[in-house]
């Protein structure tokens, strides 16, 4: 984890959550968590914000919520059926310590942070 | 299947990838500075320069422009403003639900309920000023309004820009109040109309960077 890596400089390099550890997972999960604690993002907004297909984001809002990583409402606006999605409290931890840890590979490598 | 994204890329590349990430969500959901800004500053600018010639500085009209006139051009421009504006939050909302939402949701009636009552105020009040004065309740009144509801945006976001553009408000609103109507016309078309657009292009650029 990212605090072995940090206590121990020298030592092995910080594992990656191999979940987020993947560019597309990773778009996801840095997007929903700038959200605030209690909003959701629209699947469609996160879609266009992201640049990926419908089936794509499926597949790894899949993925995450397996993991128990992201929160996934269907609900109706009006008529129209309408998907939210969010970051849970574990995800956004994952999130954390998956930024850290590279963090800490990079100060273990000399590298620019 | 491993696809394209499943590859491993070095640390300083997932970084990178967060960071631009991180910013383009904050670029949505603060929405566009220019939408939200701009068309303000332009509609007081116009508005509030044809109040300026028509009253002048020292009570003389620079211009054969009557009161209805210049109101008639501000309330105009200001309609516009409000229907652009109004989509760049709509735009900027409809991505997240929850209690930002409802924030600016309830935010938004705010402006509504602030707006009548000045406007209400202006028009019990009005007939019992001089003209002038009465320009400068219509013209004074909103803008208080204005100010307080930046101020208190700022402070519901944590938005220092917006705490700060609704100070200096409030600020040139009371100077042109305490000077009357001609230099609250001149302060209000330069410093508030143009203050809107460079805060606008300003923090529009800084979201860029």
């Amino acid at each position: 984890m990212s605090g072995d890596a940090e206590n121990k400089p020298g030592g092995a390099p910080p594992e990656l959550d191999p979940v987020i550890h993947a560019q597309a997972r990773l778009r996801v999960v840095a997007a929903l968590n700038v959200l605030a604690d209690g909003d959701e993002m629209a699947f469609n907004s996160l879609k266009e914000l992201l640049g990926m297909t419908a089936g794509n984001l499926s597949v790894h809002l899949t993925k995450l919520e397996d993991a128990g990583y992201v929160r996934i409402t269907k609900t109706h606006r009006g008529r129209t059926p309408v998907t939210y999605v969010a970051l849970t409290k574990r995800g956004r931890l994952a999130f954390e310590e998956y930024t850290a840890a590279i963090r800490a590979l990079l100060d273990n490598a000399g590298g620019v942070r | 299947m491993v696809d394209d994204d499943e590859r491993a890329p070095s640390p300083e590349e997932m970084l990178r990838v967060i960071e631009e990430q991180s910013h383009a969500t904050v670029r949505l959901l603060q929405g566009d500075p220019r939408l939200l800004y701009v068309p303000w500053g332009v509609s007081w600018l116009l508005g509030f320069a044809a109040l300026f010639l028509h009253y002048g500085l020292d009570g003389r009209s620079y211009l054969p422009i009557s009161q209805m006139q210049a109101v008639s051009v501000l309330m105009g421009a200001m309609i516009v403003a409000g229907a652009v504006s109004a989509y760049g939050i709509v735009k900027m909302n409809k991505s997240v639900r929850g209690d930002t939402s409802a924030r600016g949701a309830m935010y938004g009636y705010a402006w509504l309920a602030g707006m009548v009552l000045a406007s209400l105020i202006a028009i019990r009040l009005g007939p019992m000023l001089p003209a002038a004065e009465r320009g400068l309740l219509w013209a004074g009144g909103p803008l208080l309004v204005v100010a307080l509801l930046y101020m208190l945006g700022g402070a519901i976001w944590l938005n220092w820009p917006m705490f700060f553009i609704g100070g200096w408000t409030a600020g040139v609103n009371a100077l042109g109040v305490l000077l009357g109507p001609g230099p609250h016309a001149l302060l209000t078309a330069v410093l508030l109309g143009g203050g809107f657009i460079a805060a606008g292009l300003w923090l529009w650029r800084r979201q860029r960077g």
